[in-house]
Order: C-alpha cells, then structure tokens, then sequence
C-alpha cells in the first residue's frame, strides 16, 4: 500500500462516517462527502508539496 | 434511503418526551463495545451498518498496517491520550489485546505491562497507528450520537 492510496482510504473512511453522522438526507450526505473528501485529498496533497523543500 | 423523520416546520429534529433525560447507559455501552449496534437497536439501520463498516474497516486497516494499540505507560502522558482514542474500538480493542497478549493479559499489571502489538519498524507503523485511534475516535462519536438520539435531541 502506498501513501497516496493510504490517504484516499483514510479519507474515505473518515467523509463516509462524517456525512452519516451529521447529515440525515442522501443529497446532504452524498455533498457533505464530496466536500470533506476532496478537502482531505487536495489539502494532503497541498501539504506534501509545500513541505517538499525543507528537509 | 433517508433516515430523516420527525422534523417540525422549522426543519429542527423534534424534542420528544424524553428530551432533556439521560440516554441509557447500557446502550451507551453496547454501543461502544459493538460499533452501531446502538444505531441498529435505536432503528437507524443505515447509519449502524455504515458506521460499523467504517470503524471496522479502519481498524483492520490499523492492525494490517502494524500499528500499535494505545497503551497507558507511567512517566508518558500522551500514550494515555493514544489509549482513550484506541479503547474507543471497544470490543476490537479488547480482541487485539488478547491476540497479542495471550493469557498473559489476565496476569499482567492491567493496564500496564501489557503490548501494543504492531512493529515500529515497519513502514505503516506511523498509518497504522493513525487508522486504530481514528477508528476509536468515530466509535466514540457514535456513542454520543446514539446518547444524542435517544435523548430527543438528534433524529
């Protein structure tokens, strides 16, 4: 298992567990999901780059 | 495959009779020891598979990793705060602790003494150790979700 897959996956688990937990309609559930995943995804990514030059 | 019900005309959950009570602490506990099975006794079917598929999965993730259990160890504060994430899994955690254990796990100095499992040298032990306190951590959310539900105070 690589990094990346490892951040897909923990993102996963975590959007899917959050969007039960706080909203209560499919569409809510399936926006609030999208959002929090790509966040996740994107802001691990954003990271990694901007850590990529200190050592 | 909604679960919403009982909203009033403000699209707030309904206060039932027993809002302001105190939920049952027996399935406060079932709930925690089996994630969503206090969601699947309350009717939420659809939250207690998914959250039971979530937190299991995580921790699956976690041990398969290497990770570590959280254990208390004296003189460290922060392996305190590792075990309250990973005590969070439960009856999953209470399992783990025996596979790597064994039988030592009724002599030992509880909660001292005991082994964590998993390989600090291992490249997923950092992952994995995230993934056991993560999976602990929405196990304890659901706890105060299902506290929330059958109080009233949460559809």
């Amino acid at each position: 298992m690589d990094h990346f897959f490892l951040l897909v996956w923990h993102a996963l688990l975590v959007s899917t567990f959050f969007a039960f937990l706080w909203r209560r309609e499919p569409r809510d559930r399936v926006r609030l999901f999208a959002k929090s995943f790509l966040l996740m995804v994107g802001g691990g990514i954003a990271l990694g780059w901007l850590m990529y030059p200190f050592p | 495959m909604s679960e919403g019900k009982g909203k009033d005309s403000a699209g707030k959950p309904e206060a039932s009779a027993a809002a302001g009570g105190r939920a049952p602490i027996g399935l406060l506990a079932l709930t925690w020891l089996v994630p969503g099975l206090g969601h699947w006794v309350l009717g939420r079917r659809t939250r207690a598979v998914v959250f039971c598929a979530v937190i299991v999965a995580g921790f699956i993730t976690g041990v398969a990793l290497d990770g570590e259990l959280g254990i208390p160890k004296s003189g460290s504060p922060f392996s305190w705060l590792a075990a309250f994430a990973c005590v969070g899994n439960g009856v999953l955690y209470a399992l783990r602790l025996l596979w790597v254990n064994g039988l030592t796990l009724l002599s030992s100095e509880v909660p001292f003494g005991l082994g964590g499992g998993g390989d600090p040298m291992a490249v997923g032990f950092s992952y994995g150790n995230t993934f056991l306190y993560t999976s602990g951590l929405m196990n304890l959310l659901a706890v105060l979700d299902v506290s929330d539900i059958a109080r009233g105070a949460k559809d």
